[in-house]
């Protein structure tokens, strides 16, 4: 039998290995199993990066125990396996909490078999269990952040697509296109915007292009400068534009400001802003004659 | 690398479909505006479809050479002006191109003759009167 | 995790002695970062920037040296470009970065524009030693 004094966590995590992972896997898919019962999990994988994860443990902790304050190197084995550990499951939408019940389920084990192995009157126990407390925490939170930082990707994606969802370029009649602008205008919209605008005026050969700014709650003069930048690149591309949809507060507000778009017509309404840009390609809206 | 400038009634017509050496650039601003000269033409259409990138030294040489067509008689119009080239001139800032701008050649060429045909001289050739 | 950064593109040095080095310059930048998939907006918008800077370096320093380094990361596509030189400086940086002020007789956009359409821009001066950092960062798509 181990002498008390040299009783390790490696020793349990050798002659156990097998054993602990087999609980480990179990109890963890059967929680996700029940939560997530449309997400397929790879569990050949997740039973393969568990088993690497149960090595480096052991070898973290076969001689001394690890120092005090001990963290996972960036980019080390085992920081690595929970980062993409991490990253797999935050883009399949596991929750946070029961990623990190990942690390929660094995350390429960893994105190319970220290306790039943270690042997009676083991004076390291203590030490033991409080190192290898403290080194799960850690991995638990190198886990917490690789998660966040994955949904922080995820998000800022999908609010790039929502930009791109919110910037339509509608073909209005042959050489007229519109853009209804809606919302906030910041730089990074304007840009966009201004992309789409001129892709459609090259795409469809548009003379005319109307710009409706009906959905934008503030015009100020951050807001008139990205107009006038849009509709000075349509220029370019040989567009005349009308912009439609300025009210009166907005027209007292671009006034006051020093904004009148004076090289720009412009229209009330959308309505008569597109007999305008039609009339400009040489066509009307007349009545059907009986 | 020689640009050919071609005539099309009193228009001249001249496509760069290369990126050009600043020598290239001033060689062919020399040869447009001798050619104008030479068959007095009232406008010159310049399609820039193949430039891909127009900085601020190419867009002053595209205005004075503008400059120069007009005190030479002739209007100018630059056709094929690429999206992603006039969002990057807007950016850098507004009024670096002070000629007016089209996308494709057509259009280009019905805004020349528009022009041509407002300021109503016909001194040029006689087959105006 | 894929990598689509081209490696062997990861730093390329273009000497600048001659205006063919202006259109090689920019080649190069347009090609890295169409090779990074950015659109042909941002391609423009950094072929144009190189073109500036290595204009500047012919026009008032004879030669010098442009480098472009990738430095892309997977959450990110950062394309730096430093174009350095050993001409006499800039004398005053602030008149140089106003808009509309030229020494060249130029439109008086290249500095400022430059500035504008990138999103970093560092210039140090002295006499003898001019450099001048610009990168462009773009988020690079999630691959599920």
């Amino acid at each position: 039998m181990t002498e008390s004094a040299d009783f390790t966590l490696g020793q349990v995590l050798e002659i156990r290995q097998e054993e602990l992972l087999n609980a480990w896997m179990n109890s963890v898919l059967l929680t996700w199993r029940r939560k997530y019962p449309h997400t397929a999990i790879n569990e050949d994988l997740l039973r393969l990066q568990s088993r690497q994860l149960l090595d480096e443990l052991r070898k973290l902790f076969s001689g001394a125990i690890p120092p005090e304050g001990w963290e996972p190197v960036p980019g080390s084995k085992i920081a690595t396996l929970l980062y993409d550990f991490s990253v797999k499951h935050a883009k399949h939408g596991i929750k946070h909490n029961d990623t990190v019940l990942y690390i929660s389920v094995i350390k429960q084990l893994l105190i319970r078999a220290l306790l039943q192995d270690a042997p009676p009157a083991c004076r390291v126990l203590n030490t033991l269990i409080i190192s290898m407390d403290h080194v799960l925490d850690r991995l638990t939170v190198t886990l917490y952040d690789a998660y966040l930082e994955t949904r922080e990707r995820i998000i800022a994606q999908q609010s790039l697509s929502l930009l791109e969802l919110s910037t339509p370029v509608v073909r209005l009649w042959d050489r007229v296109v519109m853009v209804p602008l809606i919302g906030v205008i910041d730089t990074q919209r304007a840009r966009q915007i201004t992309e789409r605008l001129l892709e459609a005026i090259a795409k469809y050969e548009a003379t005319v292009a109307i710009l409706d700014v009906t959905g934008v709650p503030v015009l100020d003069t951050s807001v008139a400068g990205h107009i006038m930048k849009t509709i000075a690149a349509a220029q370019m591309l040989g567009a005349q534009v009308v912009m439609t949809g300025i009210n009166p507060d907005g027209a007292q507000t671009l006034v006051k400001l020093g904004v009148n778009f004076a090289e720009v017509t412009t229209r009330a309404t959308l309505r008569a802003g597109i007999a305008e840009g039609l009339l400009r390609v040489g066509k009307r809206i007349v009545p059907i004659k009986e | 690398m020689k640009i050919p400038i071609l005539r099309l009634g009193d228009i001249l017509l001249t496509s760069i479909q290369v990126d050009l050496t600043d020598a290239e650039v001033m060689q062919f601003q020399g040869d447009v505006l001798h050619a104008i000269a030479d068959i007095e033409a009232r406008g010159l259409l310049i399609d820039i479809t193949a430039m891909e990138v127009v900085d601020s030294f190419m867009a002053r040489t595209i205005n004075d050479t503008a400059n120069m067509a007009r005190l030479l008689g002739a209007e100018v119009v630059v056709c094929g002006m690429h999206p992603a080239v006039a969002l990057t001139l807007i950016e850098m800032g507004r009024g670096l191109i002070g000629v007016e701008t089209t996308f494709n050649l057509n259009e280009g060429l019905v805004r020349l003759n528009r022009r041509i045909q407002q300021r109503g001289d016909s001194i040029s050739t006689d087959q105006d009167e | 995790m894929d990598t689509l950064i081209p490696q062997e593109n990861a730093e390329s040095t273009i000497p600048i002695r001659d205006s063919t080095d202006i259109l090689k310059a920019r080649h190069r930048a347009r090609e890295l970062a169409a090779a990074l998939r950015l659109g042909s907006a941002d391609q423009t918008r950094l072929a144009t920037a190189v073109s500036e800077l290595t204009r500047n370096v012919l026009q008032y320093a004879g030669e010098g040296e442009c480098r472009i380094i990738n430095a892309s990361s997977d959450h990110e596509v950062y394309i730096q470009v430093v174009v350095e030189d050993h001409g006499p400086g800039i004398p005053d940086i602030e008149l140089a970065m106003r808009d509309g002020y030229s020494t060249s007789g130029g439109l008086g956009a290249g500095l400022p524009g430059v500035q504008r359409l990138m999103d970093e821009f560092h210039l140090t001066s002295r006499p003898g030693y001019t450099c001048l950092m610009i990168a462009m960062k773009r988020p690079r798509a999630l691959s599920f």
